[in-house]
């Protein structure tokens, strides 16, 4: 079976994350998004995957290549221009980029899976297959049942008994949605359903080609699987994928790292007495990171690599992208520090170049001198705070 | 610097109109607010409730503000957003100021 992952969207609601990485690349515990993704495709036997890109398109493939490190096939099929110099992306939706790609080489000969390239998913694809055969449909959605009072982000599916979908609302009120189940972005479609897709127009799969294919008289059908979801859509949901994935509470995740008693894990050539540090798990301290005596780590908390913990700071329940310096005085607590900025689970931040924090929290490699009024504010802090 | 002034007796709340403490108001703020310590008042209750940005600049004015109030007096933090007590609590700080929500529960909070 053959794959399609879609990656060129923007990520709006990950900034100021999304600002510097597409979405599918921002890392859950040290691994990009999407590479969990590509490796669950691998183990259901799907090696052969396209990945329509636009928004900062090389650093995902840069990143997977031609996907043999991977032990899979990848390819891109690019969606934006290169404007004095640069790389500008312009996305044509979930359809149209599929159908992109089918004028161009008829890459859909066969049945395949289209899914979005933000989520850590486990669902079982050999199921979904044998029910998508068992009901000869040209289209199958994967289904999932969440809270009633969550639907409203969701697009929301009826089904009949044979699973057959009657039924869509696109983010329906609580009251007004006729069930629970929502549809997950996860298809398996036949190269019948390419046809229905105009040529060179944006066209977006849930809520353009399904309702299509429904007024052609098509029959589709929804599956619904109680699989593990972790989908990254948000800072918070991203704080809780985080969360959860430490936790030990997805399974068939492993801690990056050599563990160095449970809950506690850690990279190589790291700087650090483990008997002067206080340190509650779950937590990750990457490579090449320096922890000062004195200092107090509490999970869940990842520490990038190249990072420099200052005697005596305090980290709680954080994300601490690569290089990031946090200064002795600093008290940090659930905050995500990514691309020189200060961000809060709520997703609203700080930027550390604005507030001109860098006396608290800089990026490790920034060989510069505080200056002088840093420097006394620095000095007046640790004094009234040392009591 | 625009800071509107509500006598207590001997105390005063002052309330920080600009909506930015940075670098550029940083040093206008301290001399304001210390001229209220010349003329003699004794304790402050400093209204951020308009503030909804504040740098090192303006973290360093306050910090100074508070260590040129005379013995005995308080200075009392009151309002603060969430970009403020963002910077403080990154700092510890707000275990050191006393920081309270409301004007009223500021100004109860007045020793004096």
């Amino acid at each position: 079976m053959k794959a399609m992952i879609l990656a060129a969207g923007k990520g709006t609601r990950v900034r100021p994350m999304t600002h510097v990485l597409p979405k599918p690349m921002i890392p859950l515990v040290r691994k990009p998004v999407m590479e969990f993704l590509v490796e669950h495709l691998k183990a259901n036997g799907i090696t052969e995957i396209m990945v329509n890109t636009s928004h900062l398109a090389p650093v995902i493939e840069e990143y997977f290549r031609d996907g043999d490190r991977f032990g899979v096939q990848m390819a891109y099929s690019f969606e934006g221009d290169l404007v004095d110099g640069k790389i500008e992306g312009k996305a044509i939706g979930s359809a149209g980029g599929m159908k992109k790609i089918q004028d161009f080489s008829g890459f859909f000969d066969e049945t395949f899976v289209v899914l979005c390239g933000d989520a850590l998913i486990d669902v079982d694809f050999a199921e979904v297959l044998r029910f998508h055969r068992e009901r000869n449909s040209i289209a199958t959605l994967v289904l999932r049942d969440v809270p009633p009072e969550d639907v409203s982000k969701y697009g929301v599916v009826e089904t009949d008994a044979s699973g057959r979908i009657v039924q869509f609302q696109e983010k329906p009120s609580r009251e007004e949605a006729v069930s629970s189940t929502i549809n997950t972005g996860i298809y398996i479609f036949e190269p019948e359903v390419l046809e229905y897709i105009p040529s060179g127009v944006e066209f977006d799969i849930g809520s353009q080609l399904l309702p299509e294919l429904v007024r052609s008289g098509q029959s589709i059908y929804g599956i619904t699987q109680p699989f593990a979801w972790l989908d990254i859509g948000s800072v918070p949901d991203y704080w809780e994928a985080t969360s959860l994935l430490l936790r030990g509470s997805v399974a068939g995740f492993t801690m990056p790292g050599e563990q160095i008693r449970p809950g506690v894990h850690c990279g190589i050539n790291v700087q650090i007495s483990w008997d002067k540090v206080h340190i509650e798990g779950p937590v990750y301290i990457g490579s090449s990171t320096s922890v000062g005596d004195g200092a107090t780590i509490i999970g869940p908390t990842v520490i990038g690599s190249g990072c420099v913990i200052q005697p005596g700071a305090t980290v709680r329940e954080c994300i601490l992208a690569d290089y990031t310096r946090i200064s002795s005085v600093a008290v940090l607590e659930q905050k995500l520090i990514f691309g020189s900025k200060c961000i809060e689970p709520s997703g609203k931040y700080l930027d550390i170049e604005e507030s001109q924090i860098r006396w608290l929290m800089d990026d490790a490699r920034n060989k510069e001198d505080l200056s002088e009024d840093e420097q006394l504010l620095l000095e007046e802090v640790k004094t009234l705070t040392v009591s | 610097m625009k800071l509107a002034e509500r006598k207590i007796g001997a105390n005063i709340v002052l309330e920080v109109l600009e909506s930015r403490l940075g670098a550029d108001k940083a040093v206008a703020f301290k001399e304001a607010v210390g001229s209220y310590l010349n003329d003699g008042v004794v304790s402050v209750v400093l209204d951020l409730s308009k503030v909804n940005f504040i740098d090192s600049s303006g973290l360093g004015a306050i910090l100074s503000i508070f260590k040129r109030m005379p013995k005995g007096s308080e200075l009392i933090l009151c309002g603060a957003t969430d970009p403020v007590t963002s910077m403080f609590k990154l700092t510890r700080l707000d275990r050191v100021f006393t920081m309270k929500k409301t004007v009223d529960e500021a100004v109860s909070a007045l020793s004096l």
